[in-house]
This record gives structure tokens, sequence and C-alpha cells, in this order.
């Protein structure tokens, strides 16, 4: 009460002043453009800005790195960081920082290609089994297979076959995920397929690859994108821990499950040759991971609902 | 509800079959051929040859194919190509202390996360709610391996409270074992909480906005009464069922926690046999995890009728 205006006499005793009348007509704060959408997706932006910080890193790890990050210099093993190593050096005297930075571009090239070769393949035999009857039940016989193969396993019993090379790795994760992803095209195009839309087309006389082309495909997009998301972040778990166990990339290429596994006898000691790498994946599949569940809750708020 | 049983047991044999018809064609493509390992570096070509027919190597695909699964179903995995020992002893020799790592991180996971489930679900929208949340992406987000690095610094390095790795049998002693395990388990176990966390939440906030919850609370059910008993019970089914889907999570990740954590357990042998490209070893692991998988999914679809009387086959 004594805040208020001069102007306005106080109420006599006994009344109460009328509360402020509600202003129906509040301006509707409008947020357009980039900040407006960053406003409305958090996870989305500070996503999407951490994958993109880390693919400028990728791209620009030549220029970024301070030295040759396979350069061997016996003289300079295992350094503490310091401002000449700023992430320290490993037992073989290599550069722990501009290895991290090329191991950036180690993992999201495995991420990226298994999530977009996953997805493809996914697309395909998801398709099929859900638009031809005779080829559902035998293709998700050999899905259910495949899937109760635990991934990780799955990846590494395919690995033990080949010589350890990036393009084998993403060809081990990508047949470790495609049950998964062929799971959800077939569940989406089999609810799809009750559409009235469908229907509409088919009594229009629309003929079948026509329906999939303009009606099934566009509308499997969302989910799918959402799911390639995760593929992605499930991928680079996967890369580096088959590098970790000696099982992906060769040791000569400076992935980060490489530099872990190096790091892993001497990490009592020389801790951080380990939590540099450690630190680095765990920030990139964070990012991926918050990117796809705002793309989930921004494409699809039904399939938020069902998690 | 017999039916339902011998259906569901029935429904388990394609999938095992693509199981074993994946794996076998693993070791059939594997490159190096056994008999030339056998007959050793004096051989000669038709020495190899000889082998190769003793061995029935010279047969068609589908005839070994239909051997090997016989084998199998015997209790034979093959033998190790680097020890020449079976493949099913030398899993034996190694599984209880995977056993016993998987089992603790189970109990562990559950006990954290169906509670961490329940409560975001009833503070759902509040700061608590999004804490668990955020959690679980983190859990999510952080590999095995790197939670496994940074607890075994801060507990065992810097505070010296668990040993850093190894391990101890359940032999000697209840402490000693499970001191060893602790911190491989909560390691292990994060992906496997968030996960439990998620669905938990989920699944009781359906349960929470049914009619019977409001009834339950009118008739003056305490809070912990109508969350934990009531409503979690209706909410068993799809918790459960993650829970068993999950085991794959536990099954890959103990690969890796047993490297971080020095544990001699069969993702130590699996690691040990990636590097000798020992193949009848990994296959053989390959297989009796997948099946393992394939049993406990099984069991638990079975319990649905359990958990769920309402349930009926």
């Amino acid at each position: 009460m004594t805040d208020l205006p001069v102007a306005i006499a106080s109420p006599p005793i006994g009344f109460a002043a009328a509360p402020e009348p509600p202003d129906l007509l509040a301006p509707v704060k409008l947020r357009r453009g980039l900040a407006g959408f960053a406003w409305r997706h958090p996870a989305i932006a500070i996503g999407g800005a951490l994958v993109l910080a880390m693919v400028f890193v990728a791209v620009f790890a030549p220029y970024l790195a301070t030295l040759d990050p396979t350069a061997i210099a016996p003289a300079r093993r295992t350094r503490e960081p310091s401002a000449a190593f700023w992430f320290g050096t490993d037992m073989l005297g290599r550069d722990v920082y501009s290895r991290v930075l090329y191991g950036t571009r180690v993992s999201l090239t495995v991420g990226f290609a298994v999530a977009i070769l996953a997805s493809l393949a996914g697309l395909a035999i998801g398709l099929v089994a859900g638009t031809i009857r005779w080829a559902d039940g035998i293709i998700m016989r050999v899905m259910d297979g495949l899937m109760s193969i635990p991934p990780i396993l799955l990846a590494v019993a395919l690995m033990a076959l080949t010589r350890g090379s990036v393009g084998n790795v993403v060809v081990a994760i990508t047949i470790a995920e495609i049950p998964r992803v062929s799971r959800l095209v077939r569940s989406v195009v089999l609810s799809l397929r009750e559409q009235p839309y469908v229907d509409a087309a088919v009594v229009a006389g629309t003929r079948t690859p026509m329906i999939i082309l303009r009606h099934i495909l566009p509308n499997t997009l969302a989910p799918m994108s959402v799911q390639a998301t995760y593929v992605f972040a499930s991928a680079m778990i996967i890369e580096a821990i088959l590098s970790f166990i000696g099982a992906g990339t060769p040791p000569n290429v400076p992935s980060w499950g490489n530099i872990m596994a190096e790091g892993r006898a001497l990490w009592q000691v020389k801790p951080y040759i380990v939590f540099f790498p450690a630190f680095f994946l765990s920030l990139t599949v964070l990012a991926v991971n918050l990117l796809g569940d705002g793309l989930r809750d921004a494409l699809d708020p039904r399939l938020a609902k069902r998690l | 509800m017999l039916t339902y049983v011998i259906r569901r047991v029935l429904a388990t044999i394609p999938v095992m079959a693509v199981v074993a018809l994946f794996v076998f064609s693993l070791l059939y493509i594997a490159p190096g051929d056994p008999a030339a390992v056998i007959a050793g570096d004096q051989a000669t070509p038709a020495d190899v040859e000889r082998i190769r027919q003793s061995l029935g190597l010279d047969r068609p695909f589908l005839i070994r194919f239909g051997e090997w699964c016989w084998q199998i179903l015997h209790g034979d995995l093959g033998t190790s190509i680097f020890t020449n020992l079976p493949v099913a002893n030398l899993i034996a020799q190694r599984i209880e202390p995977t056993l016993s790592l998987m089992a603790v991180t189970l109990v562990f996971a559950v006990c954290i996360a169906v509670p961490m489930g329940v409560v975001a679900a009833w503070k759902v929208g509040t700061w608590i709610d999004r804490a668990i949340m955020a959690f679980a992406v983190l859990g999510f987000s952080v590999p095995v391996f790197v939670v496994g690095y940074l607890l075994a610094y801060i507990f065992a390095l810097q505070l010296d409270w668990l040993p850093v790795q190894g391990y101890s049998p359940l032999s000697n002693g209840l402490w000693p074992w499970l001191k060893h395990l602790i911190l491989p388990a909560v390691a292990l176990g994060s992906v496997y909480i968030a996960l439990i966390a998620r669905i938990t939440r989920a699944a009781m906030l359906e349960v929470l906005q049914q009619d019977y919850m409001r009834t339950a609370r009118a008739k003056g059910m305490g809070q912990t009464d109508l969350l934990f008993v009531h409503a979690l019970k209706n909410a068993a089914v799809p918790i459960v069922t993650v829970i068993g889907i999950g085991i794959a999570l536990l099954i890959g990740g103990a690969v890796v926690t047993e490297t971080v954590f020095a544990i001699p357990g069969v993702g130590r042998l699996t690691v040990d046999a990636i590097l000798r490209r020992d193949y009848p070893v990994i296959q053989g692991i390959v297989l009796l995890f997948s099946f393992v998988y394939v049993l406990v999914n099984l069991v638990i679809d079975l319990l649905y009728t359990v958990l769920d009387p309402r349930i009926r086959y």
C-alpha cells in the first residue's frame, strides 16, 4: 500500500484497492529467426552448436594442432600438460592435444558414415518389410536374431574377421545398427498404411511405388532423422570401445579409443592421457544426444511422449 | 496360458537359429585354414588336404552347419586355436567374475533407477525431475570406460577407499568380493540406470493419470504406498521389459569394464581372443551370450502374466 503513487488517494480504511485489471492485450513476444528457434528448442541449439564446434575442430585439425599427431619423439615421453604440450605427451612422446584433435575426425567420420549407411539400409529393409507381407515375416525373424546379439559383441565378432581399418569399423557398426533402424521404419510404415490418406490414394488408383514415394517415405523422415542422430552417438561410442579393446581402427590412426588404449598401461601415473580423449568423446556424444532429444521433441511430439 | 508358453518358447527357436547361422557363417568365412594350422609348417599340400578331409572341412556349408549345431546342442563350442582347449571350458573358467559383475550391476542399477524414475514422475516438471532426466542424458552419453576411469581415479587413486582394479572370488569372502565390484558395477550400471529411469518415469506418468490413482488418493492412501505399491505395480510391465532388453548393454559393457578394471572374466577372454585372432573363442562367447540374452527375455515375457494379471493369453 505504501508504494502506491501519490496521485492515487489511499482508500478509506476498511476498503481495499481494486486489483489492477489484467492486461488482456499484453503484446505477445514473438521470437523470430535463429534466436527465436534457439529459444524454443534449447536442446537443438546447444547440441547443434557443440556438434558444429566439433565439426570445425575436425575440419581445421591441421591448423589447430600444434604438432604432428603421429610424430614420435622419445626424448619428450610422458610429459605432463604444459604450455608447450597442452594435453601432455604419451609414452611415445606424441602430443596428446594434436592427437585428440585429429581423433575428432575419426569419431565424426565413423558416426556420420554409420548414421547415413544404417539409415539408408534400415529404410530400404523397413520399407520392404512394411509393404510386402510375405517378406515381412522372414526379414523380421532375421532382424530379431541379429538384435539378440548384443551390438558390441556383434561388432567385435565382425571386426575379428577383418583387418582393422576405419572402413571396416564403419561396416561392422552399421551391420550392428541396421536391425533397430529397420524395425523403427517398419513400425512407422505399418501405422502409416492405416492412415485415411493412404486409403484415399489406393481408392484413387495410385500405384504402390507412387504411394510409397509420395505418402509413406516423406512421413518416415522425421522419426528416421531422430533415430539417425541416436545411431550417430551410439556409433561413436562403439567405435571408441572397439579401438579401446584393440578391435577397431589400426593403432597408427589417432582415434580417441586408440589414445585411451595407449594410455591404459600408464593411467594410474599419467591419467591425463586417458582423460582428455575421454572428455572429448563424452562431450561429443552428449552434444549429439542433446540434438537427438531436441529433434525428437520438435519433429514428433508423439514419439517424445512414448519416449 | 499353456499354449501361450509353448508358442512363446517355440518362437525363440527361429531367433536362435538365425543367431547360430550368423555365428557359424563368421566361423566359415574366417580367414586362415584350420587344416593348415593343425598340419603345421612342415606339411605338404597333400597332408593338409588329408587333414581337411578327416576334419570334414571339404563338405558343403549346410551339412557342416548341421553338424556344428549338433555339437552346440551337446555343449561343445569348439576348440580354441591358441590354447587348444575346449572353448566351453575356457568360458567356464572365466564366467564367475563376469556373472558376479553383471549380477551386482543389475541389483544396484534396479535399486537406484526405479526409485529415480518414480520420483521423477511424481515431481514431474520440477527441478528434481529435470535433474534426474539430465542425469539420464548424461548417463547415455558418457561411455562405460570413461565413467570407469573417472570413478577409479577419484575413489581408488585419490581417496583410496576401494581397490583400483582386480577381482576377488566369492570364496575369499563376501566383503572383498563386493569391494572389488563396487566401482565396476557403478561404471557398468550408468547407462543401464539412465535407460531404466527414463522408462520408469514414462510408465509411471501414464499410470499416475489413471482414474484408480485418484480413487486411491481419495481413500486416503499415503503418498509412499500410492507411488511404490499402487502405481509401480501397474507400471511394472514396461519397466521389467526394459530391464531385460538392457541386459544387452550389460553384456557389451562388461567387455570394456573388465578391461578397465583388470577383471579376469569372459570380457577379458574376448579381448585376448581378439588380439590372438582366436575365432572359435570369439564365436563361442557371442553365441553363448546371445542365447542367454534370448532366454532372459523369454523368461520376462512369460513373467508378464504374473506381473499383470489382466494380461491373459
